[in-house]
């Protein structure tokens, strides 16, 4: 006997990143989603922003990667708490594997989640976690191309960090044509060059999380 | 990589409602994948028989086969309104040259039909 489903296959995720959604919006949690290449720089910007914010708001970090507790120990030695999911081979988060860990953290007095997605620049683009914000780092020596060739990525994300600008006169990648390539493919999003090794344009980054911090709060 | 945890979702789903039918077993598949979805077919394929093999979904018979149905991109300028088919996820239109398409179809991925007893 046939059956007509006509069941979406991502239902599971729409509901649990629904439900991760509902939970941050009750305790008024401003959570980014931050994702990259493996070595664009994720863990490095987060180390140097938490550092920056934990002075006025209570931070929290979860650490997305295949193996190990790395990242999330690099982040605990700003004195900022932080969760590590090993994927254990997975490629991406999903929101299941966020729900599974936010008992871990005190949402209550958590003001900002950062979210350090697996290193890769395809399949986490694919999956809600429920945050607020979904950001992608694109490091420049990575080249331009990355732009053209990842459009999801570009796409589904708000704002384009440009990371290791300290290394633009070294390496060839063009500003402008990162700013054309990217309207072209999510006209709404915004790009913003930093160097977490400088600490070059962070204020602006600072300022855009402050702002978002705001508005979530707000209502 | 990840269709084999999207086939694990496609096939719990299935068997979820196979058991609300009260079937024993389930014989076919039939999914719906969309060309600008990011699901590849053969990494699909190949989820499947593993799971198949392996028997993690008891209902799911030895015998089962996968359909797979292609959906065509289709996308509608938002600037001049015609529709074309996008080479990308996100294509310029080809009339009037803006980056305004709105996807129709093709992002599509689900499961169309089951068959079991
Ligand atoms: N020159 C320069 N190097 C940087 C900058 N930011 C990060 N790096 C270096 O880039 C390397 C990778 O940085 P990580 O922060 O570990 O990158 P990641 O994106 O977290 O990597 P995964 O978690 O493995 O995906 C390290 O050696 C950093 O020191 C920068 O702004 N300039
Ligand atoms: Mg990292
Ligand atoms: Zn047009």
């Amino acid at each position: 006997m046939k059956i007509t489903l006509e069941k979406n296959v991502m239902e599971n995720n729409d509901r649990a990143a629904a439900f991760n959604r509902q939970l941050f919006n009750k305790t008024k949690t401003l959570v980014i989603n931050i994702m990259s290449s493996p070595g664009a720089g994720k863990t490095t910007i987060l180390e140097r922003t938490v550092a920056e914010l934990s002075k006025d708001y209570h931070i929290g970090v979860i650490e997305g990667d295949i193996a190990t507790e790395r990242d999330a120990d690099r982040i605990r030695k700003k004195g900022v708490e932080a969760v590590q999911i090993a994927t254990e081979g997975e490629c991406h988060l999903d929101p299941r594997m966020v729900a599974k860990v936010l008992p871990e953290l005190d949402l209550d007095a958590i003001d900002i989640l950062f979210i350090e997605n697996v290193g890769n620049l395809v399949c986490p683009s694919e999956f809600d976690l429920g945050q607020n914000h979904r950001v992608v780092v694109l490091s420049t020596p990575e080249g331009n191309d990355k732009i053209p060739k990842y459009p999801l990525m570009f796409h589904v994300t708000e704002l384009a960090l440009i990371n290791k600008v300290d290394l633009l006169p070294h390496v060839s990648f063009d500003l402008d044509k990162a700013r054309e390539d990217l309207r072209a493919i999510q006209p709404n999003s915004r790009l913003m060059p930093i160097s977490a090794k400088s600490g070059e344009g962070f204020e602006t980054w600072i300022d855009w999380i402050r702002a978002n911090l705001e508005a979530c709060q707000k209502h | 990589m990840h269709e084999m945890g999207l086939m694990e979702d496609a096939l719990e789903l299935v068997a979820e409602d196979a058991e609300k039918h009260a079937f024993q077993s389930v014989d076919k598949i039939s999914l719906i994948v969309g060309d600008l979805s990011n699901v590849l077919p053969d990494a699909l394929r190949f989820a499947f028989d593993a799971f198949r093999e392996s028997g993690q979904i008891p209902i799911l018979s030895q015998q089962a086969s996968l359909e797979i149905i292609p959906e065509k991109g289709l996308a509608k300028c938002a600037v001049c309104g015609i529709t074309y088919e996008p080479n990308a996820f996100i294509a310029t239109c080809p009339e009037c040259g803006m980056p305004f398409g709105v996807l129709l179809a093709g992002e599509t991925f689900k499961i169309e039909s089951y068959e079991g007893s």
